[in-house]
């Protein structure tokens, strides 16, 4: 017992006091835990005084708003929260609110462990398959999808800035060290999206005659393409072979499985 | 293509001696043959190509005759490496002792702690 620390020092959390018997089930009552837990000597929260009550602002329930139109200049007081304007017949039992079920877009998106930047991977699917190419992070973490940014240099296997869903890609241990790139900012999971071109709409007599939009290169892609390279290429090419390995594709041959293979 | 995938065999479909459930099919594939093993391909997609007379749409190329009936490794079967995979519709019996692939998604690292 650190009785000497007036300081609070913060304590590494404990795994669970209380052994799990089967699933939901704990080995503990709630008393026993709290016990365990030693709650008595963690209660923080004080009574609030009768100031710090005044002090909470509460958020006003009516607004006053100036009155436009005919009966200008003067000021009306609106409620802020209204009433209902329908009350519904019969009385319909609520729905039950979903407990943690989060819409696909905010849901919690882990990035393997063996991916980091730097990391060498190679594609498994997609135009590029086989390639072997290193990968840049830093948006991975912040993009609410698990998308890499591997990076080839287009210069030695000719793949470009691209997105890779970590889910297609074998990582390999190899990794180059790219601590020191800067990575242009302009590089996002919104840049790389894929630009839904949308057909025009139906007109008289044109139905048929949609252009259909390829995929166009622009030059910001070019110019971001060839700063990031830029600057992985002589780091690259201070790795022995690394250059070479890139260039290579990745295969399977007669008697070669992937289930031993170490990456 | 064969630079990316595994090669197995369609051995027959999930069975007791006298009756055959068609639903799933056991695939013996190259290379594996200890459960451990197994492990590796779990998961996996796996494809019954085939050639028939007519042209039919290819993504990403021109109408050829090939078509693919697609499935996913379910689970390991016996001790032996043997696979068992479920396929979008039941493999035609023709297909036993035929080529069936299997590919990503990811061949998983050993430190693969993440739930995509």
């Amino acid at each position: 017992m650190a009785e000497g620390d007036k300081k609070k020092v913060a304590k590494k959390a404990h795994c669970s006091r209380n052994p799990v018997l089967a699933r939901g089930i704990g080995r503990y009552s709630r008393t026993a835990m709290y016990a365990r837990r030693a709650m008595y000597k963690r209660k923080t929260k004080t009574t609030e005084t009768k100031i710090e009550k005044k002090m909470k602002v509460k958020t006003p329930s009516t607004i006053t708003k100036t009155v436009g139109g005919d009966k200008n200049g003067g000021t009306r007081v609106v409620k802020i929260r209204k009433m209902p304007r329908y009350y519904p017949t019969e009385d319909v039992p609520h729905k039950l609110k979903n407990h943690g079920k989060k819409p696909f877009s905010q849901h919690k998106r882990n990035l393997r462990a063996t991916i980091t930047p730097g990391t060498v991977l190679v594609l498994l699917t997609g135009r590029h398959r086989g390639k072997v190419r290193s990968h840049t992070d830093s948006f991975v973490t912040q993009s609410p999808s698990c998308f890499l940014h591997p990076l080839g240099p287009l210069a030695l296997n000719r793949v470009p800035l691209r997105r890779a869903h970590q889910k297609f890609v074998i990582a390999t241990a190899t990794k180059v060290d790219i601590s020191g790139m800067k990575i242009p900012k302009t590089l996002s999971d919104a840049y790389f999206k894929k630009k839904r071109l949308r057909r025009p709409r139906h007109q008289e007599g044109e139905i048929f005659d949609t252009e259909k939009e390829k995929y166009q290169l622009t030059v910001q892609r070019k110019e971001d393409q060839k700063a990031v390279d830029s600057q992985l290429l002589p780091l690259i090419k201070k790795v022995p072979q690394l250059k070479g390995y890139l260039r290579s594709s990745f295969c399977l041959s007669n008697g070669v499985y992937p289930h031993k293979l170490v990456f | 293509m064969t630079g990316l995938l595994c090669k197995a065999i369609f051995a027959g479909y999930k069975r007791g001696l006298r009756n055959q459930r068609e639903h799933t099919a056991l695939l013996k594939v190259e290379g594996v043959y200890t459960r451990e093993e197994v492990d590796f391909y779990l998961g996996k997609r796996c494809a019954y190509v085939y050639k028939a007379k007519k042209n039919t749409v290819t993504p990403g190329g021109k109408p050829n005759k090939t078509r693919v009936i697609w499935g996913k490794v379910m689970r390991a079967h016996g001790n032996s490496g043997m696979v068992r995979a479920k396929f979008s519709s039941n493999l035609p019996a023709k297909a036993m002792g035929h080529r069936c692939r299997i590919f990503y998604p990811t061949l998983p690292d050993l430190n693969y702690t993440a739930n995509p």
